[in-house]
């Protein structure tokens, strides 16, 4: 029990749409280790972001309980939510979603206001994050001066910011070119990786989803009995050629383009 | 603490990022902090002249009815039918049109004047205790004034020229010449080319004790300075009766005879026998003079009451104007608000999926409407304060203490008493109320954001996110 970051039991999500009842979710059981790097995969509409909403306390469960660090979440009061949401959880958007009047390390530090830390921490802490995501001489630069992998990175550096149990990243990658989305998704390995931080990604982009260390397939709600190893995050490939690479190299051996 | 202050700076950033919107609230706002501070002083303006003229007016009618009391068995004898001496100058000079002074309830006459042989006649009736010669004749600058009967040409006038008999030993006995001296000393028995000015007089002139005046082209010495609090009595400049008679080319006539009886008794039959003799003389005996007074009085109340009706009227008139400022801006803060959380969804949606609570939206929306009712208030008050009296005149068109006379603002005339004025009381709003109503904007500014901050910490973040 301890050593799992998120576990739900038969979650059921009924959704009514213009007087029918939707079925969004049904059945849904997980289990999701400490320093799991999971990928949950499905076409749009399979309910995925319900799931990810569901396990990042923004949405309740109609039936079937969440557990949240070994804690039954399921039940607390909408008012103190926000509380688990501030500590215990991570998110990663697909659209970034900066506060683009305040600058990448003011973006950071935003969900570690109302903690205990003090202000002088906060920046300091704010800026090792974005140095771990690669960000350390943009500190200044508010979102609009930054690409959108960068904004993606220091998403990923806010999401981390008051060390949660669990990053939810919902198809973090889907506002990003090719290139980018790779960059990103090597740069959540790699925090799984050195930082033993559990992630979950929700994405309908198969190579994305394999970049992950498991799999898992939701369609119509259920999730399906298959898991699949991410063979990607074992054994990187390029995305060009096939070949396999290391998670480090910045061209690729066989074919020789950029990574 | 120092949580709120990234909150503040939060905040300051987002008012900031929209002008438009932020002018808009300010400006709304702001018209109704100047429109709060311009009515009540408007008000309070009209109401501190409203207090005075009436106050003024009373210490008037006091002022006359001792006057009329003690002097219980002077009877004035002159050829107008009002009181002519004791105060009420009732020969407001004017030839042939209004006095400056305008309509002055019935007492209004012109300055007529009849030949002194009738002095030594009044002497002989018996019970006549003294008499005493008085010519009052006012000087001063022919202007002309078009009103809607035609252009009348008549005198304003500057000073009035008061002769009395020096050379008479009952003068001392009676109040005919001003007893308060406060500079130099009375007339006394047998002075000659001298004046007795008023303070008034003095400023008119420009002289002083001891100073040669030219009067009518010739020249006196100012022997003393004397004080008066009857208003129509400002202007009077005695002087011996021969040498007013003279210089006024109004030898051997008479403008009122004070006539004093034995006793108060006897003044009604001596009244009789003046009328007897002379039918074309009014005599103002004490008791007809007190009747005469009691009667404007009534009449003024009646005007005052009257002016105090219109200004309540304007005054319930002003509420609805501050009532309508209120709501209205209430609104416009609420509509803007609304629309900006509305607009912010998203962003909501973010900051509660990144752990912001509820009431750290709330104070967030909160704070940022409270930043724009402090900016509002404090260039509403100083609107306030520059164009308080434009904009009562503008919202008050009953009330305009701060231009015309507040005497017109009050009863939309003058006031039956010539001269009786109140200092212009200027519409100047009182620290308080700046306080005040610097309050009242910020209040208004944080009521008018309580509701869309509420929506703003309710929305759902998933609802929210789903924007996208």
């Amino acid at each position: 029990m301890n050593d799992l970051a998120l576990k739900t039991e038969n979650l059921d999500k009924l959704y009514k749409l213009g007087g029918r009842h939707v079925q969004a979710l049904s059945d849904v059981t997980l289990e999701i280790q400490r320093g799991d790097f999971l990928s949950i995969m499905g076409p749009s509409g399979s309910g995925k972001t319900t799931l990810l909403n569901i396990l990042g306390c923004l949405d309740k469960p109609t039936h079937g309980t969440v557990y949240l660090n070994g804690e039954n979440v399921t039940n607390v009061p909408e008012k103190n939510l926000y509380k688990i949401r501030k500590n215990k959880v991570g998110f990663v958007f697909q659209t970034f979603n900066l506060m683009p009047w305040l600058n990448a390390v003011e973006n950071v530090e935003l969900p570690m206001e109302g903690t205990k830390k003090p202000k002088a921490e906060r920046q300091k802490s704010a800026r090792e994050l974005l140095e771990m995501v690669g960000l350390s001489k943009r500190i200044e630069h508010r979102p609009h001066k930054l690409s959108a992998g960068e904004q993606q990175r220091v998403a990923i550096a806010r999401a981390l910011a008051n060390n949660p149990a669990i990053v939810l990243a919902d198809e973090p990658t889907g506002n990003l070119d090719a290139k980018t989305k790779y960059e990103i998704m090597r740069l959540l390995g790699k925090l799984n990786a050195e930082q033993g931080t559990t992630i979950v990604v929700v994405t309908h982009d198969s190579k994305i989803g394999s970049r992950a260390r498991r799999m898992l397939f939701l369609n119509d709600g259920k999730l399906l009995k298959k898991e699949k190893k991410g063979a990607h995050f074992m054994k990187p490939t390029c995305p060009n050629c096939g070949k396999e690479i290391q998670p480090d190299d910045i061209f690729c051996a066989g074919c020789g383009k950029k990574l | 603490m120092v949580k709120n202050l990234g909150v503040f700076t939060r905040a300051l950033r987002n008012v900031a990022r929209r002008k438009v919107r932020a002018s808009l609230i300010v400006v709304a706002l702001s018209l109704s902090v100047a429109i709060l501070i311009s009515i009540p002083t408007g008000i309070m303006a009209n109401q501190e002249a409203a207090e005075q003229l009436s106050s003024n007016y009373d210490a008037y009618l006091a002022n006359m009815e001792t006057e009329i009391t003690t002097a219980a068995t002077l009877l004035e004898v002159s050829l107008s039918p009002g009181f002519t001496a004791a105060g009420f100058g009732g020969g407001r000079p004017s030839e042939g049109g209004f006095g400056e002074g305008g309509f002055t309830g019935g007492f209004m006459s012109r300055e007529s004047f009849f030949n002194e042989t009738a002095v030594s006649n009044i002497t002989a009736i018996e019970g006549v205790a003294a008499v005493i010669p008085v010519l009052e004749k006012s000087e001063g600058t022919l202007v002309t004034r078009s009103t809607q009967f035609g252009e009348f040409e008549f005198l304003r006038p500057e000073y009035t020229i008061v002769g009395v008999p020096l050379d008479d030993s009952d003068l001392s006995d009676y109040p005919v010449l001003p007893s308060e001296i406060i500079e130099g000393r009375a007339l006394v028995e047998g002075d000659s080319g001298v004046v007795l000015l008023s303070e008034n007089n003095t400023d008119y002139f420009g002289v002083g004790v001891n100073d040669q005046v030219n009067i009518l082209e010739r020249d006196f010495m100012v022997v003393g300075v004397y004080s008066t609090t009857v208003t129509q009595e400002m202007n009077y400049l005695y002087m011996s009766l021969s040498e007013a008679q003279e210089i006024t080319e109004l030898e051997g006539q008479l403008s009122r005879i004070d006539v004093y009886a034995e006793t108060e008794d006897l003044v009604d039959e001596v009244s009789d026998e003046i009328t007897e003799m002379y039918p074309e003389f009014y005599v103002n005996t004490a008791e007809s003079r007190l009747e005469a007074i009691t009667s404007m009085a009534e009449r003024q109340v009646d005007l005052v009451d009257s002016a105090k009706a219109n200004l309540d009227e304007t005054q319930s008139v002003a509420y609805m104007e501050i009532g309508v400022a209120v709501v209205a801006t209430s609104l416009i803060v609420l509509f803007t608000m609304l629309y900006t959380v509305r607009e912010r969804t998203q962003e909501i949606g973010v900051l509660k999926a990144i752990g912001f609570s509820n009431g750290n939206i709330m104070s967030q929306f909160m704070l940022e409407g409270m930043i724009l009712s402090i900016i509002a208030g404090l260039v509403g008050v100083v609107i306030g304060m520059v164009g308080a009296p434009m904009i009562t005149q503008v919202l008050l068109t009953g009330l305009s203490a701060s231009n015309s006379g507040p005497e017109q603002a009050i009863t939309g005339r003058q006031i039956g008493v010539p001269g009786l004025t109140v200092e212009a009381s200027v519409a100047t709003p009182t620290v308080e109320l700046l306080l005040v109503v610097f309050a009242g904007a910020v209040l208004l500014g944080m009521v008018g954001s309580l509701y869309p901050a509420w929506r703003a910490s309710k929305t759902s973040p998933m609802e929210a996110l789903r924007r996208e």
